[in-house]
């Protein structure tokens, strides 16, 4: 669905994305797109949804170069980021005339309209001028406007700033919903946390290039210079260390109250034979944490190793 | 699978979606410059027959030649252009727009349109009351409708061409156009108060000075003409440059 061959774009003399290569299949699904402010993510965004032209590469979407492509705009939906809206109107004017520029007309629009607004529980609310309307009224307004056309693609560029924690789950719930419809959905966000919640796929942007791109677990996997630290609590932790020393694979270990952390070079092929240590009693174990396998980590260490 | 909007259809949802803006504030701004002047001129005209001094047709002339014309038409088309597709940029509001599969090149064409009907209907309310002073009201409409047209024109080309588009616009139309007197033969051809006068006839003022230049002579139709496709030149000039210029979330251009 989405293709991008050695695309990139400049501004001028700043680089906004060096040449990034990737695939999005088909289907629906929810793919983060992660890194931080200055990442290059609005850049790839703005790329994928047609609004500027890459400077260098190819990009395809729905196997067209999507700049000013009607085929390929019709198709897509594009929630921009911050907090930008035309002054003097209210809110369901603007998304009728959002409507008629997508090609909807008449009771097709209206119903267009009716379907949005509920999707982003705005139905009450759309009548107000959105000088009105708070910043969380504003950005479902806009989500409405990248929903109204049924669009097989939606893309939300940092769709969850401004937003109070309530309107995030809410957000957070509307995506997860859409994207089980069918939707392909590619989120942007500088917070890892929220990407997390919301999805496994990831594509992780830093200065402009693609770090990774895959699942948490699958690029943690390629992230083979920094050893997995397991917390073992345990009655006796001196035990636990005593064991893992004898066991090959085991890169580092340190004491703490009540637990050590043991660093494993391959946890797939060290947690069986933990496993069976523990089956066997060789130690009292109460748990077992893994410290670095989530996406915080995973981040991290890429951007030391790209430092 | 919605279809393309075709022009019309893009045209008709602009002017439709932000009708609203048109009796806001800047909109009642365009909708009173013309209707002071008219007022104003009614007021005067009373008050001298009330005193008895005829106007002898004198007053809606100078209105016309010294207020609407030269002045009033200028600030409602340098207060209506920036709420065009200036306005789309000022506020990040138009990749919104761009976004759309419909036709870009009309973008800057259906944001002005409502702000010229809107400016052309008070104009024409300008016109009748003059009208009821003694004004030949039919050629000095078409005359400050086709201004209003190709000044609104102008500016949002500007708009879109400089960042400071307004002041470029001042400065065309209140220190170029008054000119008009000074400039010799066919450069009078370059200045809207020249088709304006070919249209409704010379200001009953100015002309005098040691500076001054002999009036070059244009056809009524030729300089309606003028000011027509000088709109249009316009309208068109400002729809290719926005189809020629990929503009970002940032309202930046980007280099492509």
């Amino acid at each position: 669905m989405i293709t991008l061959d050695r695309a990139s774009l400049r501004y001028g003399d700043i680089l906004g994305l060096s040449p990034t290569s990737f695939s999005l299949p088909m289907g629906g699904g929810i793919t983060g797109l992660l890194g931080p402010n200055g990442a290059g993510k609005s850049s790839l965004l703005q790329l994928l949804c047609g609004l500027l032209p890459p400077s260098g590469g190819e990009v395809r979407v729905f196997g067209e170069a999507p700049y000013r492509n009607p085929a390929v705009l019709v198709r897509i939906g594009m929630v921009p980021e911050g907090d930008r809206f035309p002054a003097g109107l209210r809110g369901d004017r603007w998304l009728r005339m959002m409507g008629r520029l997508s090609g909807l007309a008449g009771t097709e629009l209206e119903s267009a309209l009716a379907r949005a607004l509920a999707m982003v529980g705005m139905v009450d609310r759309a009548h107000l001028p959105f000088s009105s309307m708070s910043k969380g009224m504003r950005q479902r307004v806009r989500l409405a406007q990248g929903l109204l056309h049924q669009p097989e693609l939606l893309v939300l560029d940092e769709p969850f700033n401004g937003l109070d924690p309530e309107a995030r789950l809410e957000l957070m719930e509307t995506l997860r919903g859409l994207a089980g419809q069918g939707k392909h959905i590619l989120v942007s966000s500088h917070i890892l946390g929220e990407v997390a919640q919301l999805t496994d796929r990831i594509l992780l942007l830093l200065r402009g290039r693609l770090l990774a791109e895959g699942s948490v677990s699958e690029i943690r996997a390629l992230l083979d210079r920094h050893p997995v630290e397991l917390r073992v609590h345990s009655g006796d932790p001196r035990a636990v260390a005593r064991w893992a020393v004898e066991e090959s694979g085991l890169a580092g270990l340190r004491m703490e109250e009540g637990a050590v952390v043991l660093s494993v070079r391959s946890p797939r092929t060290f947690l069986p034979r933990f496993q069976e240590a523990v089956s066997q009693g060789a130690f009292p174990f109460t748990a077992l944490s893994p410290l670095d396998l989530d996406l915080d980590a995973v981040f991290h260490y890429l951007v030391q190793d790209h430092a | 699978m919605p279809l393309r909007p075709s022009p019309m259809t893009a045209l008709a949802a602009l002017l439709q979606g932000y009708l609203p803006r048109l009796v806001q504030l800047r909109g009642w701004v365009v909708a009173a410059l013309p209707m002071v002047v008219v007022l104003g001129g009614l007021v005067v005209s009373i008050l001298l027959r009330l005193n008895g001094t005829p106007s002898g047709g004198a007053t809606p002339m100078a209105l016309f030649h010294l207020g609407l014309a030269p002045v009033m038409v200028p600030i409602m088309a340098l207060v209506a252009a920036p709420a065009g597709i200036r306005e789309d940029m000022e506020q990040r509001t138009l990749p919104f727009l761009l976004l759309r599969p419909g036709p870009v090149w009309v973008l800057p064409f259906a944001r002005g349109a409502g702000w010229f009907l809107w400016g052309g209907l008070w104009l024409g309310v300008a016109c009748l009351g003059l009208g009821v002073l003694g004004l030949e009201v039919s050629t000095h409409f078409l005359a400050l409708l086709l201004a209003y047209w190709a000044e609104l024109a102008f500016l949002s080309l500007l708009g879109l061409l400089f960042r400071r588009g307004t002041l470029w616009g001042v400065l065309a139309l209140f220190l170029w156009d008054p000119l008009v007197r000074f400039l010799p033969g066919r450069l009078q051809w370059f200045t809207f108060i020249h088709h304006v006068e070919a249209l409704a006839g010379r200001s009953p003022q100015g002309g005098e000075g040691i500076l001054a230049q002999a009036p070059v002579e244009t056809g009524f139709w030729a300089s309606a003409l003028v000011l027509l496709v000088f709109g249009l030149l316009c309208w068109a000039a400002a729809g290719w440059k926005l189809h020629v210029t990929p503009i970002g979330l940032s309202g930046g251009e980007a280099e492509g």
